[in-house]
């Protein structure tokens, strides 16, 4: 159960978050790295603004023809012999995956990273019917062992030091190990080798689904997923209905843009394109094959002209590196499956509940670091303001930030679709910044504001602001401790050297 | 080896259930983007890459020095050879040299003309699937080295690619602690698309079950961010390029 279904606010979230100091640093030299080593694999590469606009006019396209794509996609899969099933919500989902599971007489399952299976609490679900769940990339086992939520997409862990991980690790072992990275390691491998030759389903979420062909894709450094594609004989693949994209050839995009954005890697390690089961004389692979397509929320954002943006998101998780506030407060304060500010607009989209939801669109700065690092130029910052204004237009939202809210809905009705967020977000603050910085609880940034100083917002466009904001984050008061510093200047090393990130 | 379950009536059960379900779900999708169902194949106008990076090819000693910087960079090891013969050599070192028990080698012409059984008298030397009653996928799980065909590899991502086939298994270049691929350096290109062109053109009922790009070691980094390499996946890698792969 996440934080937020508690019952605690993003704010309360946050306090904790900031109270706790390694996360803090953890948190901050994580996504410094892998921000930086966006930053410098996009600049290797090169024309990325051409990649960008490529990637997003072909996520557009399929979305704009998501119908046919789809059938196409499920079609392929059905004539490859994969069993294609669609699910409207997530209890529907779960419900397809445990009949599958009582079907295979199943006792465990290994499981590889896959958002959706978090957003359908499937861990829970297999447990309640005496199924084993088993997470086998590295940083979920631990947080699996440690019976907590991811606090980053792309490396879940970053909020535990090593000697709390061989805590955990010693008490699986039944024996003490030391707080040493390849002990610890060389005992995960042992350990989840058995649990995959052992296991009756594998299951794994789907970066892409390649419509032409009805194969899924996807990316990885560690090779579990390939293991859970491999080794047992049942395969479940959990799919949003929105990861589809048309051909191979479209996929080279793809894997140019989620590779550099997620850890500035040219290529994960592994890219897999799985078709269908296992063909009959293959000595490996899946005997049956099952995909599970899910919408869940996601067809709300269809036709939606403020939100549809949001299906061509490849989650790649570098909104959230860029982002100050996460940098600042870490994935836990979001409460969702999903953080930063790809999680603080997608998660109440998908559930179409304001309500539960309206604090967390409030934990940003609308500086648009997101939008500008989103390699399919989702404009993230937009949909914040969108947000709010739904919020007050609810009901939501209290007294001064209905006032503060005016300003927005006055130009919103002069120019229907306003682009330049941070023009707005200007007028909502007019009354409250005092000496360049904002104290007074009102507007937009109220929350945020009442443990937080922060900084006016620019009167020079974001463009302009983004390079502020890099500055802003290299000389960010909370030093750095000196040991994690040390590794990432070593691996900023490394990568001028290679230009492999992570 | 058991054969695929046969679709059973619990199977077709859900297959009724699922085709009719996709019919309401296409229908709401359509609907919710205001419109008809779209039935024939839309136009596309930006398929694949941008068309100026369709141009872009390297010259092969070019494309084999930016594979080679690509993959040591993510902590693969690169050799070049004149011929199979000398990959033979090298494989046979460096498996003495690794104190390699047991081998595991794709059943492929290539790779039988190594010799390694010969080679190696005090290794275990097995093919993948020779015998149709074995379990490979433990079998490989225990092999020390897994030796395969690399089908093609990418200059501009440090890639090779495996496919699979009844004679060359996923688990041979996954589970072994170490992976050797055999690269003729006819089969390297410069770019991803050139490869992934390929998968389109073969079509759909063409394609194996398996296609797997492998940039380097496998590696996690969720110990404090340490890197850690080898948890799932071969945590050495050898890429093996041959200059010239003819059987002479
Ligand atoms: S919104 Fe953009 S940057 Fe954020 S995870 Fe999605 S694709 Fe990546």
């Amino acid at each position: 159960m996440s934080a937020a279904e508690k019952g605690q606010t993003v704010k309360e979230r946050a306090r904790d978050a900031l109270g706790n100091d390694f996360l803090r640093s953890a948190v901050r030299f994580t996504t410094e790295r892998l921000r930086l080593g966006k930053k410098l694999a996009a600049e290797e590469h090169g024309n990325w603004d051409d990649w960008r606009e490529r990637g997003r006019q072909i996520r557009l396209h399929t979305i704009a023809h998501l119908d046919y794509y789809l059938n196409e996609f499920a079609e392929n899969a059905r004539a490859n012999g994969a069993h294609v099933h669609f699910a409207d919500t997530a209890e529907e989902a779960v419900a397809i995956s445990l009949e599958i599971a009582k079907h295979a007489s199943a006792k465990s399952v290994v499981k590889s990273k896959s958002m959706v299976s978090e957003e359908l609490h499937l861990n829970q679900a297999l447990d309640s019917i005496g199924v084993e769940a088993i997470e086998t990339d590295l940083g979920e086992y631990i947080i699996q062992l440690a019976n907590e939520t991811p606090s980053h997409i792309i490396i879940p862990a970053i909020h535990k030091n090593r000697h709390q991980i061989a805590g955990l690790l010693s008490r699986e072992a039944g024996e003490d190990l030391p707080a040493d990275t390849a002990v610890l390691a060389g005992f995960v491998r042992t350990k989840l080798r058995e649990k995959f030759l052992a296991a009756d389903i594998g299951m794994t979420g789907c970066n892409f689904a390649i419509a032409e062909t009805g194969s899924m894709v996807l990316f990885e450094n560690e090779g579990n997923a390939r293991m859970v594609t491999t080794v047992p004989k049942t395969q479940i693949t959990l799919m949003g209905m929105e990861r589809i994209i048309p051909s191979w050839s479209d996929l080279e995009v793809m894997a140019t843009l989620l590779p550099r954005s997620a850890t500035g890697q040219k290529l994960t390690v592994y890219m897999s394109g799985i078709t269908g089961p296992r063909r009959e004389q293959d000595a490996d692979g899946p005997d049956q094959m099952h995909i599970i397509i899910i919408d869940n929320g996601r067809s709300l954002q269809l036709g939606d002209p403020e939100f549809q943006e949001l299906l061509n998101c490849i989650r790649c998780g570098a909104c959230l590196n860029a982002c100050p506030v996460y940098r600042h407060i870490g994935g836990h304060a979001y409460g969702g499956t999903y953080s930063g500010p790809i999680g603080a607009v997608l998660t109440p989209a998908l559930k179409k509940n304001v309500a539960e939801w309206d604090d967390i669109a409030n934990a940003s700065s609308l500086c648009g670091a997101c939008y500008e690092a989103c390699p399919v130029k989702i404009p993230l910052h937009d949909m914040l303001v969108y947000l709010r204004r739904r919020k007050v237009e609810a009901g939501r939202g209290n007294k001064a930030e209905t006032l503060g809210m005016k300003g927005f809905s006055v130009v919103m009705g002069n120019a229907k679709r306003y682009r330049n967020v941070v023009r707005l977000g200007k007028l909502g603050q007019k009354l409250v910044v005092r000496n360049g910085e904002i104290r007074a609880r009102i507007g937009p940034l109220k929350g945020w504001n009442t443990y937080r100083v922060t900084p006016e917002l620019p009167k020079d466009s974001f463009r302009d602001r983004w390079s502020k904001v890099e500055q802003e984050l290299y000389s960010e008061s909370a030093p750095m401790n000196p040991e994690v510093a040390d590794r990432l200047s070593k691996l900023m090393d490394q990568r001028k050297n290679g230009g492999h990130g992570q | 080896m058991t054969n695929p379950v046969q679709p059973d009536e619990w199977l077709k059960r859900l297959e009724a259930r699922s085709r009719a379900k996709q019919e309401t779900f296409m229908d709401g999708i359509a609907a919710k983007l205001g419109r008809e169902r779209v039935r024939t194949r839309p136009k596309h106008p930006f398929r694949g890459a941008p068309d100026f990076w369709k141009e872009f090819q390297l010259p092969i000693e070019d494309r084999i020095r930016q594979f080679t910087a690509n993959f040591e960079a993510a902590g693969g090891h690169v050799v070049r050879v004149k011929n199979r013969a000398e990959a033979s050599t090298f494989i046979v070192d460096k498996a003495s040299e690794m104190s390699a028990g047991s081998i595991l080698i794709n059943d492929e012409v290539e790779l039988s003309t190594l010799n390694l059984a010969s080679s190696l008298p005090d290794a275990i030397v097995r093919s993948w699937n020779e015998d149709q009653d074995e379990n490979w996928r433990a079998v490989a799980s225990r092999s020390d080295i897994g030796i395969v065909m690399a089908d093609y590899a990418a200059a501009y991502t440090g890639s090779l690619v495996v496919t699979s086939s009844p004679a060359k298994g996923r688990s041979v270049s996954l589970l072994p602690t170490v992976l050797m691929a055999i690269v003729p350096v006819d089969r390297m290109v410069t770019r991803l698309g050139e490869i992934l062109v390929r998968f389109d053109e073969a079509g759909r009922e063409q394609l194996p079950a398996g296609i797997h790009f492998i940039s380097g070691p496998s590696r996690s980094a969720d110990i404090e961010n340490d890197l850690t390499i080898g948890v799932h996946g071969p945590g050495i890698v050898f890429a093996i390029l041959v200059d010239d792969d003819s059987d002479a």
